[in-house]
């Protein structure tokens, strides 16, 4: 078993709650799918928004160098990250610089990919996460399983007693909005305590240096205008052109993240406030290697919207945690080996290759055709797959010979019919694992027909 | 250093270019803008009202939110500068200020920093009022950036409705970390009682 597929067995175990994220992450699709087709030219926007992404890979140095001279002609002060460790240590820098201690971060898959919150940890630092499902995942120290609605695996009772035993809220009291306003209370002391305050960035504008982030809960605002100092981490590939192109991303994000029309706060940040501070790390990592992969270059276009996760049968049935990479699900499965091939090897097998990923993707990634290209390209060069690639050549040659094909399915359908279940579900056969194997009939398909039609002179015509 | 290292890694890419393809603009007409926009704030989890003068702006403000921090005030904005205690901020129940546009697709209001005197103010009230004149709507984002464009500020936000989370079991729940409540008053400005 592969670590993908032990993983989704334990999250299995607790039927009720897998029926429970399988409906629930359906219904967030079914949101998303009315919200697309109340804009008519919905197509048009996936396209633009495609295309200006490529446009801007394709001229990512012109466009890097662009916003930061904007950004640094705002006052702000631009920062370069070539790894993850090199973003810890910026980062670390200016807190340290200003002699701060308390710091609050709201959503951001960047600086959870190179384990900010750890290395802040380790240098005595109070690293706050400050939007409601990271903060809740943060005090389970648990990775997020979803990179919009991060404790989405998480029941309402669970997040009572972890706020009863963290937060001294009310035994048993497990009201969502009970438990919320638990949150707003504790989080609101932290914003007013912190002394600096990291954001994620959803998209950097060439044209003005301007960084946009989203939230719903506000908490990216709370944070950001409340600290005298002010850090957004970005990755290379969160750069595009104009404010012009902002409004096509606008539109696609919110409604393929959740199906709403905007999220609730979308805030544009040029300057450092007053008296402030506003620094911007720009972060490799990994991401120039990947622009130069003609086959992959196209998963930089990601906006980060979850769409993908949402729609996927084998997310929604496995559970974000069985990915064991920080971004999950389809879009995860793609990037996860170009960090670590031989870790995340198993992942662009994780997925039913639907395509329905593709189709909801915002950007038009061509996510199914990635998962199998990287199958190809996996393939090729691991034994992992050694016994998956002899039934593969047995069936060539049985699906070769016409003879062979006839005996063997003869002798199949025997079996299955005439031989004891024991030997039948047995543990070769992972088919019949968990499930029962289709009802065989007596004759094959062949010679159904040949009954039919063919013997009576009807040559196959009605 | 990472600079360079990044930027050469980059640009040793030789990627075929694409051309960027040109803005947008949709130029709907015939729609009425106004109605849209009041028929989408309610799903956005705020509250509309209209009031027909800018007259009757003033005294509806008046009774219904006579002690809140009206920034729409000059007393008021010069009193709240930019670098205003923390603290003193967050004891704000009730505040008003001035929306720039309302955009008819998604409900929401943008407003900047020539709206408020310090940047915390409209996230960390509990209650925000936003008055907007009713001929500044836009029909959509791509309207929207154009008039933005022009005169881009230090901070602005496209705000829609209250502070609001679904962590918890995909539960709605109003006021996460924001304003509990969103109120958006338009107003009528040319028309003569």
């Amino acid at each position: 078993m592969t670590q993908h597929n032990q993983k989704a067995s334990l999250f299995l175990k607790n039927a009720e709650r897998a029926a429970w994220h399988d409906e629930t992450l359906w219904m967030v699709r079914q949101k998303r799918d009315k919200a697309a087709s109340d804009v008519p030219e919905w197509e048009r926007l996936r396209e633009q928004a495609s295309q200006i992404k490529m446009h801007t890979l394709s001229k990512h140095y012109e466009y890097l160098t662009r916003f930061e001279e904007m950004a640094k002609n705002n006052g702000v002060q631009i920062h370069w990250a070539s790894t993850a460790t090199r973003l810890n240590e910026i980062v670390y820098q200016i807190i340290k610089e200003n002699n701060a201690s308390k710091v609050v971060k709201s959503k951001s898959m960047l600086t959870e990919e190179c384990g900010l919150n750890p290395y802040l940890e380790k240098k005595g630092i109070e690293i706050i996460d400050t939007d409601l499902g990271e903060r809740i995942i943060q005090l389970r120290k648990e990775p997020p399983s979803h990179i919009v609605m991060p404790a989405i695996h998480l029941s309402k009772e669970e997040i009572s007693e972890l706020f009863h035993n963290q937060l001294h809220s009310e035994k048993d009291n497990s009201d969502p909005t009970y438990l919320a306003s638990i949150a707003r209370l504790h989080l609101r002391q932290k914003f007013l305590e912190s002394e600096v305050a990291i954001t994620g960035v959803n998209f950097a504008v060439a044209e003005n240096g301007a960084v946009v982030v989203c939230t719903n809960e506000g908490n990216a605002d709370l944070g950001v205008h409340a600290a005298p100092v002010q850090i957004h981490c970005m990755g290379i590939e969160k750069v595009i052109p104009r404010m012009s192109d902002l409004a096509v991303f606008i539109r696609l994000l919110a409604r393929s993240a959740t199906g709403q029309s905007i999220t609730t706060y979308t805030s544009h940040y040029l300057t450092p406030k007053p008296g402030g501070q506003m620094h911007i790390v720009i972060v490799d990592n990994g991401r120039s290697e990947l622009l130069k992969k003609a086959d992959y270059r196209d998963s930089l276009k990601c906006i980060r919207c979850g769409a993908c996760m949402n729609t996927c049968p084998v997310y929604r049935r496995s559970g974000g945690h069985s990915y064991h990479y920080v971004i999950p699900g389809p879009i995860g499965s793609i990037l996860a080996p170009h960090k670590h091939r031989n870790n995340y090897k198993d992942l662009p097998f994780a997925s039913s290759l639907c395509g329905s990923c593709s189709n909801v993707c915002p950007v038009k990634i061509n996510i199914h055709g990635q998962l199998y290209r990287w199958r190809q390209d996996i393939s090729k060069e691991s034994t992992f797959f050694h016994w998956k690639k002899s039934i593969m050549k047995i069936a060539g040659k049985i699906l070769s010979s016409n003879t062979i094909y006839n005996l063997s399915g003869k002798v199949t359908r025997w079996s299955i019919i005439h031989l004891p279940r024991v030997i039948i579900y047995n543990r070769l056969n992972i088919w019949g694992k968990d499930r029962e194997l289709p009802k065989v009939s007596g004759e094959s398909f062949k010679q159904w027909y040949y009954n039919k039609y063919e013997k009576q002179g009807q040559n196959g015509q009605k | 250093m990472d600079r360079n290292k990044i930027l050469y890694n980059i640009q040793r890419n030789e990627i075929v270019s694409i051309k960027l393809p040109n803005p947008i603009d949709l130029q709907i007409t015939g729609i009425n803008k106004l109605d849209i926009f009041k028929k989408k704030i309610p799903q956005t989890g705020g509250d509309c009202i209209e009031v027909k003068t800018t007259k009757a702006l003033i005294t509806y403000l008046n009774e219904h939110f006579t002690y809140a921090t009206n920034f729409r005030e000059k007393e008021v904005f010069n009193e709240f500068t930019a670098t205003y205690p923390t603290e003193r901020l967050a004891i704000l129940k009730t505040v008003i200020i001035d929306g720039q546009f309302g955009v008819a697709e998604n409900g929401s209001v943008w407003i900047n920093d020539s709206n408020f005197p310090n940047r915390l103010i409209p996230f960390i009230t509990e209650v925000l009022v936003l008055c907007l004149n009713s001929e500044q709507i836009v029909s959509d984002m791509h309207e929207a950036y154009i008039k933005i464009n022009n005169d881009i500020t230090g901070f602005g936000v496209f705000m829609s409705g209250p502070s609001k989370t679904s962590d918890i079991e995909q539960h709605l729940v109003y006021g996460a970390h924001g304003a509990k409540k969103l109120i958006v008053i338009i107003y009528h400005e040319n028309v003569v009682e």
